[in-house]
């Protein structure tokens, strides 16, 4: 389809009811009808106006994002001020217009993947802050917004410069919307995950990148070229990430058996998701082509009505009905996921493995 | 660890501030020792935090810093875990002297 005009319930009236009445256009003419009878969307729309194989004019609407991209100009106080809307041309300001790209770039993969109409599947609006505070190292989701600071500039870049952050950023909101899994220890650490699958997946949709073309890195190019460092976390290889004489090496564990006891970091939520990447990395990786498309569907659809104290083994399990479900006719499916979560030591019949 | 605090001017102050968690999930820490001259504002400025106050309500979202703090004045320890939304206040003002940012209000 082509995009020909972004619009949300603007079409105007005498437009559709001209289309309405379209005799040339059969198909573009009853999808105007429906468009009259039933009312404009809820939320935004856009109006897609393709010319079909036997020369009709197929029109149809289909969702599109509402963003909003706010300046906090280096304080602390949310959301700051409007610097663009949803449809407003780039502004001279990069880390806003990345924002916002980024943003859409979350968007389409929620909707093209997943057939999800935003965070709440009920298009809602995205928001997002950016120069958080002083040389802010960090980005993070509040719970109604993703926030970006600027970084440091000696070890951290801004984090807009990432789209797998922003995805990441994006992702908590839909795990939040779905599952409410706890912000603590094993459930956390899933939720980490889950937001980390977001993130990659935002990326390689955006790139149009196969799983063996991907890089399964988050946030590549947010480290300085003072760190000896290709991102904050790899997927496919955690633990790899970075080693720095100032960070020290990526901790990541990338199995069961180095699981982290910690109270730090809200019981390792940011070291202890590297055991499902890697699950999930391993499992796009043997199935191949696109990982939204049937590694990305099967989590995203295990993700649904999760018990929020959920941990891996049991989102292991979750996993392997959705893919029974999703694909029951191809054992194909079901056996790469059930390899993945072997090959991490997690078992899905509700004991984690540690070999 | 933490009790009543101590009023008098301790001759040995000790503060570590580590921060995780945030989206990078990096480990930072900061470590000072306060120079005798300077030991009675450092403990005024351990003193000042609520040490045994009750943990607020973890606040919804992800990715936001955890901070460590730990102080020990000549025999007494304290420390305390706090979300960074709590870091407001005497635990702000402790933190950030904690690494070289007291004076200047700069916030992280």
């Amino acid at each position: 389809m082509t995009p020909v005009s972004p619009l949300a319930g603007v079409v105007p009236g005498y437009l559709l009811a001209r289309l309405a009445r379209s005799s040339a256009h059969p198909r573009a003419a009853s999808a105007a009808r429906r468009t009259l009878v039933q009312g404009r969307p809820s939320s935004r729309a856009r109006l897609d106006l393709t010319v079909d194989e036997a020369g009709n004019l197929v029109a149809g609407v289909v969702d599109a994002p509402d963003r909003t991209v706010h300046d906090a100009a280096n304080t602390e106080r949310l959301p700051g001020i409007v610097v663009r809307r949803e449809d407003e041309p780039p502004v001279r300001d990069p880390a806003v217009n990345e924002a916002y790209d980024g943003l859409g770039a979350a968007f389409d993969l929620l909707l093209g993947a997943f057939g999800r109409n935003s965070i709440d599947a009920a298009g809602a609006p995205l928001f997002a802050t950016v120069h958080y505070g002083v040389d802010y190292d960090n980005a993070f989701w509040d719970g109604a917004r993703m926030v970006f600071g600027d970084g440091d500039g000696e070890v951290f870049r801004g984090f807009t410069a990432s789209v797998s952050v922003i995805g990441h950023e994006l992702g908590h909101g839909v795990v939040q919307t779905t599952s409410g899994l706890e912000y603590r220890d094993e459930p956390g650490a899933l939720n980490e995950s889950l937001a980390d699958v977001f993130g990659a997946l935002t990326e390689q949709y955006a790139a149009g990148q196969t799983a063996a073309e991907a890089s399964w890195l988050i946030g590549e190019g947010i480290f300085t070229d003072a760190v000896e460092g290709r991102a904050l976390r790899s997927m496919s290889a955690p633990g790899t990430a970075y080693d720095d004489d100032e960070l020290g090496a990526d901790p990541q564990p990338a199995h069961m058996r180095d699981y982290i006891v910690t109270t730090e970091d809200n019981g390792g939520v940011h070291l202890n998701s590297g055991i499902p990447n890697r699950a999930f990395a391993t499992a796009a990786l043997a199935l191949g082509g696109h990982a939204w498309e049937r590694a990305g569907r099967v989590w995203y659809r295990a993700l649904q009505g999760l018990a929020p104290t959920i941990g891996f083994a049991g989102f292991a399990a979750a996993t392997l009905t959705a893919a029974a479900a999703e694909y029951g006719e191809d054992p194909e499916v079901t056996d790469a996921v059930r390899a993945a979560w072997a090959s991490v030591g997690v078992e899905p019949d509700g004991r984690n493995a540690a070999a | 660890m933490g009790g009543t605090p101590q009023r008098d001017t301790a001759r040995r102050v000790v503060v570590t501030v580590a921060r995780t968690g945030g989206v990078a999930g990096t480990r930072r820490e900061w470590r000072v020792e306060a120079p005798p001259a300077d030991a009675a504002d450092w403990t005024v400025l351990v003193t000042s935090c609520p040490w045994d106050q009750p943990a607020a309500e973890e606040p919804s979202g992800a990715d936001r810093f955890v901070w460590e703090v730990r102080a020990r004045l000549d025999d007494h320890e304290y420390a305390r875990t706090l979300g960074e939304e709590a870091l407001q206040g005497p635990w702000r003002r402790l933190v950030d002297a904690a690494r070289g940012r007291g004076d200047t209000g700069a916030r992280d």
